[in-house]
C-alpha cells in the first residue's frame, strides 16, 4: 500500500468484523485482455510462457520449477497454509494488450482505482519512477531521462528478460533457485511482472525507485519476479508498496525477490504491505552481499491473513553488512509470521536485525529468524533485537529465534521483549489530559517510531495514519 | 528446596505459592511447568564443554497460571571441539496474566573448533505479561586479558580467571539455593 494513504480513517462496522477493507471496491474483471483458467497445470504453464513469447531457457526452467513445486509438501513449521486451494487461483491475468507510456493512456478503469487510492498528480510526476503493477503486469510505468542517461536499467521484469536476455539469465534464479522452497517453486513456475534494476558501477540513484502492486481479480495470484543487480560502489533505494481491493474469496501473493549487492554497493529494499485481510502473502527475499557491500531490508507488514516472509542476506565478502527493520501488526484474523535471516559467511560482517511487533484484537505475531556464523567469518558481529506489544488477552506473540555460532573470534548477542502498554505510561499521558486511546496510541507511536524514521518521508507519513487507523476502537 | 536434574528427560511442577530452584548441569529435556498461583522457580544452569562433549540442553518453562514467576539463567563456556546447543522456551498460556519471565543464554567459545547455537523461543498468549529473552555468544574480551596480563598473570592463568569470572554468577546462585 503506502503512499496511497487512506483518507478516511474509520469504517467500524466493517472493521469490527475484521473484514472491513479501506478500499472496498473490486473491479469486474471482464475486460482482461487474457484470463488463464484457474488451476495449475502444465498447460496453463506452457500458454503463460507462449503468450509471453519467452526464450526456450526460461520455458524450460518454468516446467521444472512445475515439477519442484508439485513433489514439495506444504510446509508445516510455520503459519496454517492448509486452505489454500491451489486450483481456484488464476495464475495469470494481463488486464490490458500493451504496456502504456503516457498516463492519458491509462484505460480508466485502472485510472479510476488509482484516484481512489489518492495518488496526487503532483507526485506521480516526481517519483523516480513508477512501475504500477495492476495485477500481472506492469500497465503504466516511468522512468526519469536522468536514470536512463547513467545507464540505470529499470523495467517490468517480463520487458527486461525481453531487452536484456542475457543479463536476467545470469542471474535470475542463482539466489533463490526453484528448488529452495515450495512457494520460489510456484513463483518460478508461473511468475509474471515484478521488476529488472540494473544499476552500473559507481552510479547513485538518488531517488527512490518505487513500484506499486496491486491484486484486483478475484483468486488472482499475482507471482512477481524482481532482480536487482547493484553493481560495484553503485547506490539504490527500492521501494515497494501493496493494497488489495475487497473482494471475498482467499487469495494468493508469493513472490520471489534476488538482490546482488556486488563490493561497495548499498541497496536498500522498503517494503509496505497491506493486503486485504484474505491474502497468503508468501513471499522469498534473499540478497547477496559481496566485499563491504551494505543490505538494508525494511519490512512493514500490517495486512494479509497470513505472511510468511523472512528477507535474509548471504554476507560473502570481507566486511559486508546485512541490516534488517521489521515491523508486524496483526489484528483479528491476522497471523504476520515475519522475520530474517543473517548468513556469514566471510570475516568482518555484521548484521543487525531489529524487530518490532504489535498484536491486537486476536492477532497473532511471530518472529522467527536465523543467525549463522560460519567458521571462516572470525571477527563478525551480530545483534538482534526483538520487541513485542500485544494489547488485549487475545492476542498472541511468539518469538522463534535461531543462533548457530560456527566460530569463536565473533559476538552474538540476542534479545526478545514481550510486554503490553505500561499501565504507568498510560497513567502519565492520561494525567497530562489524553483519554485512554490517545494515550495507548501515542505509546504505540512511540514503540514504532524508531523503525518508522527509517522510512522515505511520504511513506513514515503513511504509516503513522495507518497505524493510528487500526489502533481505531482498539482500545476499551 | 533444590531439585538435581541429571535425566535425559526431566519434568517438574511448582505448585502454589511454592518456590524452587532447578540446577542444570547436564544435557537433557527439561520441563518445568508452575501450576499453582504465586509459583516462583529459579532455574540455573552452568556447563564447561571440553574434548568432543556435546551439550544439548533444552528448558521448556511453562506458565500454566496466573501470578507465576520464572527466572532462568544459563552460562556455559565451549573449548577443544565441543558443541553446545542451548534451547530455551518460555511459554505463557492464556489464562497465566501477570506473569513475568526471564530467560538468559551465555555462551563463552574458547577455541577454535568450538560450537554453540543458541535458540530462545517465546511463545505468548496472555497480554498482561513481561516476558524477555536475551542470548549472547562470543569470545573472551582481549581487553580483560590484556589488564589481567599487565597485572602480571599469564594469558592461561588470565584466561582461566575470566572463566571463572563469567561462571561466577550463576554458580554463586547454586551455592546460596534461593
Amino acid at each position: 500500500m503506502s503512499r496511497f494513504a487512506p483518507i478516511r480513517t474509520a469504517e467500524p462496522d466493517l472493521e469490527k468484523q475484521g473484514r472491513g477493507y479501506k478500499y472496498g471496491f473490486g473491479k469486474p474483471t471482464d475486460d482482461y485482455a487474457f484470463m488463464s483458467k484457474p488451476g495449475l497445470s502444465k498447460r496453463v504453464v506452457e500458454q503463460i510462457s507462449s503468450y509471453k513469447k519467452e526464450p526456450a531457457w526460461m520455458r524450460q526452467l518454468r516446467f521444472t520449477a512445475l515439477e519442484i513445486f508439485e513433489s514439495k509438501p506444504t510446509p508445516a513449521w510455520g503459519g496454517d497454509l492448509g486452505s489454500i486451494d491451489y486450483d481456484k487461483i488464476h495464475y495469470y491475468l494481463r488486464p490490458t494488450d500493451k504496456q502504456e507510456k503516457r498516463w492519458e493512456d491509462v484505460p480508466q478503469d485502472i485510472k479510476d482505482t488509482f484516484d481512489r487510492l489518492g495518488i496526487p498528480q503532483a507526485e506521480r510526476k516526481a517519483l523516480a519512477g513508477v512501475k504500477a503493477q495492476y495485477d500481472s503486469e506492469v500497465v503504466y510505468g516511468s522512468i526519469k531521462e536522468a536514470f536512463e542517461k547513467q545507464g540505470v536499467v529499470f523495467l517490468g521484469m517480463d520487458e527486461g528478460l525481453k531487452k536484456y536476455p542475457n543479463l536476467v539469465r545470469e542471474y535470475f534464479g542463482k539466489l533463490i533457485p526453484a528448488g529452495d522452497n515450495k512457494f520460489a517453486a510456484l513463483n518460478s513456475a508461473v511468475w509474471s511482472g515484478g521488476s529488472l534494476v540494473y544499476v552500473p558501477k559507481g552510479v547513485d540513484v538518488k531517488l527512490p525507485l518505487q513500484a506499486y502492486f496491486r491484486i484486483n481479480a478475484p483468486n488472482a495470484g499475482q507471482f512477481e519476479r524482481t532482480l536487482i543487480i547493484a553493481d560495484e560502489g553503485s547506490r539504490v533505494h527500492y521501494v515497494e508498496g501493496c493494497t488489495a481491493p475487497s473482494y471475498s474469496s482467499e487469495s494468493l501473493h508469493s513472490a520471489v525477490v534476488e538482490i546482488f549487492v556486488k563490493k561497495g554497493a548499498r541497496v536498500q529494499y522498503t517494503t509496505v504491505q497491506n493486503w486485504y485481510q484474505t491474502v497468503y502473502n508468501l513471499v522469498t527475499k534473499r540478497a547477496w552481499v559481496e566485499e563491504e557491500g551494505v543490505m538494508v531490508w525494511t519490512d512493514f507488514n500490517m495486512g494479509s491473513k497470513l505472511t510468511m516472509k523472512y528477507p535474509s542476506f548471504i554476507l560473502a565478502g570481507k566486511g559486508a553488512r546485512g541490516e534488517t527493520l521489521s515491523m508486524a501488526m496483526a489484528g483479528p484474523g491476522q497471523h504476520q509470521d515475519t522475520g530474517s535471516k543473517a548468513i556469514h559467511l566471510a570475516p568482518y560482517t555484521k548484521s543487525t536485525i531489529i524487530s518490532k511487533s504489535i498484536s491486537r484484537g486476536g492477532g497473532r505475531t511471530s518472529y522467527r529468524g536465523l543467525v549463522s556464523i560460519a567458521p571462516q567469518a572470525r571477527g563478525s558481529k551480530s545483534k538482534v533485537v526483538c520487541d513485542a506489544l500485544i494489547l488485549d488477552p487475545l492476542s498472541r506473540s511468539d518469538t522463534y529465534p535461531t543462533n548457530r555460532i560456527l566460530c569463536n573470534e565473533v559476538s552474538l548477542e540476542h534479545e526478545a521483549t514481550v510486554s503490553k502498554i505500561g499501565e504507568e505510561q498510560l497513567f502519565y499521558l492520561m494525567s497530562r489530559g489524553l483519554n485512554e486511546e490517545a494515550a495507548s496510541k501515542m505509546i504505540v507511536a512511540g514503540f514504532v517510531e524508531p523503525l518508522i524514521r527509517k522510512l522515505p518521508l511520504e511513506y513514515a507519513v503513511e504509516m503513522n495514519r495507518l497505524i493510528d487507523m487500526e489502533m481505531e476502537g482498539s482500545v476499551g | 528446596m533444590k531439585a538435581k536434574m541429571q535425566n535425559s528427560k526431566v519434568k517438574l511442577q511448582v505448585g502454589k505459592d511454592q518456590k524452587k530452584q532447578v540446577v542444570i548441569t547436564d544435557s537433557g529435556k527439561y520441563v518445568v511447568a508452575l501450576v499453582g498461583e504465586g509459583a516462583h522457580v529459579d532455574i540455573v544452569g552452568v556447563f564447561e564443554g571440553k574434548g568432543n562433549d556435546e551439550i544439548d540442553i533444552d528448558v521448556e518453562i511453562r506458565h500454566e497460571v496466573a501470578n507465576t514467576t520464572a527466572n532462568t539463567h544459563i552460562r556455559g563456556v565451549v573449548k577443544d571441539r565441543a558443541r553446545v546447543k542451548l534451547s530455551g522456551m518460555i511459554k505463557i498460556l492464556k489464562k497465566a496474566q501477570k506473569t513475568n519471565s526471564f530467560l538468559t543464554e551465555k555462551v563463552l567459545i574458547l577455541s577454535k573448533n568450538a560450537q554453540a547455537s543458541a535458540v530462545p523461543n517465546l511463545e505468548i498468549e496472555a497480554d498482561d505479561v513481561k516476558a524477555s529473552h536475551a542470548a549472547t555468544v562470543g569470545q573472551i574480551d582481549e581487553e580483560q586479558l590484556f589488564y589481567l596480563m599487565s597485572r602480571g598473570l599469564s594469558r592461561m592463568r588470565a584466561k582461566k580467571m575470566v572463566v571463572e569470572g563469567f561462571l561466577a554468577p550463576v554458580k554463586e546462585k547454586i551455592a546460596s539455593g534461593l
